[in-house]
């Protein structure tokens, strides 16, 4: 249900960008830690972009994985979390382990977002 | 066919009408606070001990997001502030064109605090920006303390953390201690208090960082 805006702002955003034209493509990034289902937000679309030039568009979503920044020796960890497997406790594990300088303190600094990246219009 | 280059976050169009509220704010010399909660936790409380306490000094407006009710707000307004309601129809999460709105009603120049309590939930609300100068997580201590491992997202994306019911602490298995460390595993930078709201314990410390925020607006 949550993904309903994140849809409606997704689209209005490519069609804003398309300008008018038949979009058959939408290129999206999903941060693992986005809190965004992918299934979730094909469901809202078909609704959402019914009878508009977005209609039936392909998406392609892209796994952008979760970093982790050092908040001493800036160093940024990427969390290898295979794509079925949950992210939380992969974050909880690597949050505890802390930085390989011997720091405990890093900051989530990749893998909230979602992104549109480009659209393919006709 | 033809590739267009995008490249933007999907809330860009909320990011840029959150700008525009942050720019309004800021020329109004206005502090802007948004709590983010689970249900319950106490952000309503949170809000009227405040306006108990720095109401006589401080010009404090309340905008209360809802999924349907007016409870909260009308709380807030017996509390002695001025609030207007959201109700989000079900929304998990407030956002910048509902906050534009909702200030409109408010005369800017008469404030010099607004407080903004977003939707109950942990999840989405703190990816929508409405403006404000800090997004607080309200936590409390009875949701257990492994709530921001369990739930990062909005511990991430905050810069304070408020613990509530700490007077809970003797009757639970959890200690405020570990709510404590738990959400600077997850965000090192977050600043973090320790209140009751109920036993009114805590409260100078949280009321004095908000002095000194709307200070540093002034
Ligand atoms: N023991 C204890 N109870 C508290 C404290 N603060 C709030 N409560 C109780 O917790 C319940 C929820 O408080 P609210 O202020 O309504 O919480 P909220 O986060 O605004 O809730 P929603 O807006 O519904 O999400 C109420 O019954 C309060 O009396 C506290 O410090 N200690
Ligand atoms: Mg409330
Ligand atoms: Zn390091």
């Amino acid at each position: 249900m949550h993904e309903e805006p994140y849809t409606q702002a997704m689209l209005d955003l490519a069609l804003k960008k398309s300008g008018g034209k038949k979009i058959s493509e939408i290129r999206l990034e999903v941060g693992r830690f986005s809190a965004i289902v992918p299934a979730s937000v094909e469901v809202f679309f078909r609704h959402l972009s019914a009878g508009t030039p977005a209609q039936g568009a392909r998406l392609v979503f892209h796994s952008v994985p979760v970093t982790l920044t050092c908040t001493v020796c800036q160093k940024v960890l990427t969390l290898e979390i295979p794509p079925d497997a949950p992210v939380r406790p992969a974050l909880g594990t690597a949050l505890g382990r802390g930085c390989t300088c011997g720091e405990k303190k890093l900051k989530v600094s990749g893998g909230l977002g979602f992104d549109l990246i480009g659209l393919t219009v006709a | 066919m033809k590739t267009i280059e995008v490249r933007k976050s999907i809330t860009a169009a909320n990011d840029a009408l959150a700008h525009e509220l942050r720019s309004q704010f800021t020329r109004h010399g206005i502090l802007v606070l948004n709590l983010i909660a689970s249900p319950g936790a106490g952000k309503t409380a949170l809000i009227e001990k405040t306006i108990a306490r720095l109401g006589a000094a401080v010009s404090i407006k309340v905008v209360e997001g809802d999924p349907y009710t007016h409870l909260d707000s009308q709380r807030v307004i017996r509390a002695g502030a001025q609030s207007i309601q959201i109700n989000t129809e079900g929304g998990c999460h407030l956002d910048a064109q509902m906050v534009g709105r909702a200030v409109d009603r408010f005369d800017l120049d008469q404030t010099d605090l607004l407080i903004i309590e977003n939707v109950g939930n942990l999840l989405c609300p703190a990816a929508w920006d409405l403006g404000q100068d800090a997004t607080v997580v309200v936590a409390s201590l009875a949701e257990g303390a492994d709530k921001p491992l369990k739930y990062p997202e909005a511990f991430t994306r905050a810069q304070v953390v408020v613990i509530n019911k700490i007077d809970l602490e003797p009757h639970l298995p959890v200690t405020t201690a570990e709510l404590r460390r738990n959400a600077l595993t997850v965000n090192p930078e977050l600043t973090v208090f320790e209140v009751s709201c109920l036993h009114s314990t805590g409260l100078d410390s949280w009321c004095q960082w908000i002095r000194d925020r709307i200070a540093t607006k002034k």
